[in-house]
């Protein structure tokens, strides 16, 4: 009898998702109307707001750059820098779910909204390329995020990844210091890996995938390198940056 | 957070074995280290690759450590991100003091200085099945560091009392979570390859395949008597049972049975099958009392906190001087050694072949939620030769099955303390819940039973109880009107105000449907028929009434379009109970 009843409820809910779509809860909040509902795509992803087009930051429509791009205090190299949304409260929990939680997969179930965003906002690119970790971090925690999310990012768009880049020395934290500190930090970090010299980067157009935008100073780094091998453009991708204006 | 990386370590006699903690295992004899770490299942891997590799025919020492090479590299050529790595063996220094010292040494004298903490540790962690991030609460309740914590964990697998297992496991059929039994595990991409995280029991702290769990393992029973099984670091003084209650006919009845169960050396698991309100918990007093005095390991567990923290001060009471530990998800000390555990069923996935007995509150509590991680966790805690008693007043199609099949024992408690009959529900055919054209019927319902006490109005859906509430209170301006749902903030407050009288009408989804008693209370149940309302969701809201002495009787209906098989065996099941009462002569 149970069985009977374990099957039928089975073929219920078989029957149900082949005629609805199965729905999906908020991964931010946790209500109706995933894997973003629009109170929370309003919160965190402001469809109003423009992206400083030099380092990614969430700033009013009006203006191309954000106060410290305008300033000159911005990243270099990069023909366009897109952040996804506004990194706090839960989307900026979501993040950290993922990346100390061993939670990597729900990547996954953000990632058709934004590709979706991305797709309008930069040009349709060569290959992905995340940003790297050095290995004794990457060993620790097994995966790196920004590797995760390219790669769930090529399945969804069907453009290749590649893992370009390497990161030969470990990173001091970047908490704390200024631009100029950062980029002085970051100085012979990066370098081309074999898959990148394999690939072939030269007159390429990339986009180049992080987790979160602070500064830049990361994402200039790595740019820093592939000009120098001739990459024709660079994007940088990221799920979340700084609002105009956040303390 | 950083993942525990493991080390593969050779002793120059070619002795493998695999370390959280870059130190020899051995102090006597010369050790090099694999570096760098590897997670838990892969350095296991690959040193059961090189077990492998020795075991084959005898060959030179320079022969074999070139093989071994070989197979380092044959099994990381299969996870490319870690063949660029600077693979290298490190050699270890000897453990401190002079080579002489250390060759009369033993692990224990070495580590003498830890003694303390390996008692203190030993007694907090038997029968426990641990995260990184759980033995890192560990060492804050002990005041040591993660790192001193993880020795004495190495340490305890070393002298073979304890293990290190992935936290999820790839098995042959697929993945399993080895905490919460989980097969539905989420992948992702590592540099270790294909990794799982399981989702099911996030809530404790995700583990993935990377993660090790560390669990104890049951002392032989030949290692000398009984004495050797208990637990170290709690009292040995005599159980004292003290119980401030006197149990009904009915419930005497009952408890002498499930000792008898819990004495009896042949069944191993128990359905006690109460009726709603028959005080099934102290019914199980008599027989953890007896297992205690044997110096038996007892859990109560019970699916919600607020069962465990109304369990809770009832044991103390009646167990004067008993260690006694609660585990909640909001519970500070998590690791006091106790003879008799209380916690909710997220938290028994935090033990490991741990208790004797076990006492498994409202087993049916959550029918949508993971009736196999329970069945898992559950088996997990139990030690292999426990005991269960699961305790229910509306059994699963699944324990009916069990008992049918006789794998499971029953025991009946077919009636109230007081000696009157159930209330029987009364299916009502309405259609209230249509729109506004019924609700003078509901109000004419509602006026009729509010004359005999507060009346519960149960709605399928959590968005229909503002709406009535609203209805209602405007339709009996003069009452006090209130309701309430699971993510209520004010719940706590508005059910403590309930059960003291302080409304006239509540209406609430299945929430209430559980462990509250509210004086006087009447019950109609709006659309009955839905599919969320099954026949023990059904009988526990008619559960609700006439549970006092004062007032054992009331109404309960089922205000329903039609009557579905579940309203009828609702209906069937409470008449049925009723009926073995009578014949067993425990009701008037």
């Amino acid at each position: 009898m149970p069985e009977i009843q374990e099957t039928w409820e089975i073929v219920k809910h078989l029957c149900r998702s082949l005629l609805y779509e199965k729905q999906e809860n908020c991964i931010l909040c946790g209500k109706a109307d995933g894997p973003v509902c629009s109170t929370c795509e309003g919160e965190y992803f402001h469809p109003e707001l423009g992206r400083c087009r030099q380092c990614g930051k969430l700033i009013v429509k009006e203006h191309p750059l954000c106060l410290d791009c305008r300033e000159g205090r911005g990243p270099k190299g990069m023909d366009k820098v897109a952040a996804w949304g506004h990194y706090t409260g839960a989307w900026r929990d979501f993040i950290h779910t993922v990346k100390f939680k061993s939670q990597p997969y729900l990547l996954g179930k953000i990632v058709r909204p934004l590709a979706d965003w991305a797709v309008n906002c930069l040009p349709p690119p060569d290959a992905l390329m995340p940003v790297p970790m050095h290995f004794e971090r990457l060993a620790e925690r097994g995966f790196n995020q920004s590797s995760v999310l390219a790669s769930a990012l090529h399945w969804d768009l069907g453009v290749p990844l590649v893992e370009g880049l390497e990161r030969i020395t470990p990173t001091t934290p970047q908490v704390g210091l200024n631009r100029r500190e950062r980029l002085h930090n970051l100085s012979g970090t990066f370098t081309l890996s074999r898959a990148g010299k394999n690939w072939g980067v030269k007159g390429r157009r990339i986009w180049l995938i992080d987790d979160v935008v602070t500064t830049g100073a990361t994402l200039e780094a790595c740019a820093h390198v592939l000009r120098e091998q001739g990459v024709g453009e660079i994007y940088g991708l990221t799920l979340a940056a700084g609002l105009e204006g956040d303390k | 957070m950083k993942e525990m990386l493991f080390y593969l370590i050779r002793t120059d006699a070619g002795e493998l074995s695999v370390s959280p903690i870059v130190q020899a295992d051995k102090p006597f004899s010369a050790h090099e280290m694999l570096s760098p770490g590897l997670p838990f299942n892969l350095a296991q891997g690959l040193s059961e690759i090189l077990k492998a590799e020795q075991s084959k025919a005898e060959r030179s020492k320079a022969q074999q450590s070139q093989n071994e090479k070989k197979e380092i590299l044959k099994f990381l050529r299969k996870h490319s991100d870690l063949r660029t790595l600077d693979w290298h063996w490190v050699r270890l220094p000897l453990a401190e003091g002079k080579l002489e010292t250390a060759k009369a040494a033993t692990v224990n004298e070495v580590n003498e200085v830890n003694e303390v903490n390996e008692r203190n540790f030993t007694s907090r962690i038997q029968g426990r099945q641990l995260s990184e991030a759980d033995l890192q609460r560990l060492a804050n309740e002990m005041g040591l560091n993660l790192k001193e914590v993880i020795q004495l964990c190495q340490l305890s697998v070393l002298k073979g009392q304890a293990e290190w297992i992935p936290a999820v496991k790839k098995e042959k059929q697929g993945w399993r979570c080895m905490r919460c039994g989980e097969t539905k595990i989420e992948e992702w991409p590592s540099i270790y390859g294909l990794a799982g995280t399981c989702p099911s029991c996030a809530a404790l702290g995700a583990l993935s395949s990377l993660q090790v769990l560390y669990r104890t393992l049951e002392p032989c029973p030949n290692d000398g008597g009984s004495e050797a099984n208990r637990r170290p670091g709690v009292n040995r003084e005599p159980i004292r049972f003290a119980p401030h209650w006197a149990l009904s006919q009915a419930q005497e009845k009952a408890s002498r049975e499930v000792l008898t169960f819990v004495s009896d050396e042949t069944s191993r698991k128990l359905l006690l099958w109460a009726a709603c309100g028959a005080g099934k918990t102290e019914v199980c007093f008599p027989a953890a009392a007896r297992a205690l005095e044997k110096g038996l390991q007892v859990l109560f567990a019970a699916p919600r906190q607020d069962v465990v923290l109304d369990v809770a001060p009832r044991l103390k009471r009646d167990f004067p001087g008993l260690d006694i530990s609660v585990l909640t998800g909001v519970s500070t000390r998590r690791f006091t050694p106790a003879s008799l555990v209380l916690a909710t069923t997220h938290q028994v996935l935090r033990f490991y072949h741990a208790f004797d007995l076990i006492f498994m509150d409202e087993v049916d509590a959550f029918p949508y939620y993971g009736d196999e991680a329970l069945a898992w966790g559950l088996q997990q805690a139990l030690k292999p030769k426990g005991k269960i008693v699961y305790l229910t007043a509306t059994p699963s199609p699944k324990n009916i099955a069990e008992i049918q099949s006789k794998e499971m024992e029953l025991v009946r408690l077919p009636a109230r303390h007081h000696r009157k009959p159930l209330p029987i529900p009364e299916w009502i055919k309405s259609s209230v819940f249509d729109g506004n054209d019924g609700s003078d019927e509901l109000n004419q319902w509602i006026k009729s039973l509010a004359q005999c006490g507060p009346v519960l109005i149960f709605v399928p859906k959590i968005s229909w109880v503002n709406v009535y509430v609203k209805r209602l209170q405007a339709m009996f301006p003069e009452w006090i009107i209130e309701g309430s749902y699971s993510s209520d903030p004010e719940r706590r407050e508005k059910i403590e105000k309930l059960r003291t009288g302080g409304y006239s009408v509540f209406v609430t989804t299945s929430i209430l449907e559980r462990g509250v008693t509210v004086p006087d209370a009447q019950v109609i149940v709006l659309e009955a028929n839905h599919d969320i309302f099954d026949e023990r969701a059904l009988v526990q809201m008619a559960g609700r009434v006439g549970r006092t002495r004062e007032n054992p009787q009331g109404r309960a209906l089922f205000l329903a379009r039609r009557k579905t098989p579940a309203i009828q065996k609702a209906i069937d099941w409470i008449q049925e109970q009723n009926n073995l009462a009578l014949e067993q002569g425990l009701i008037e």
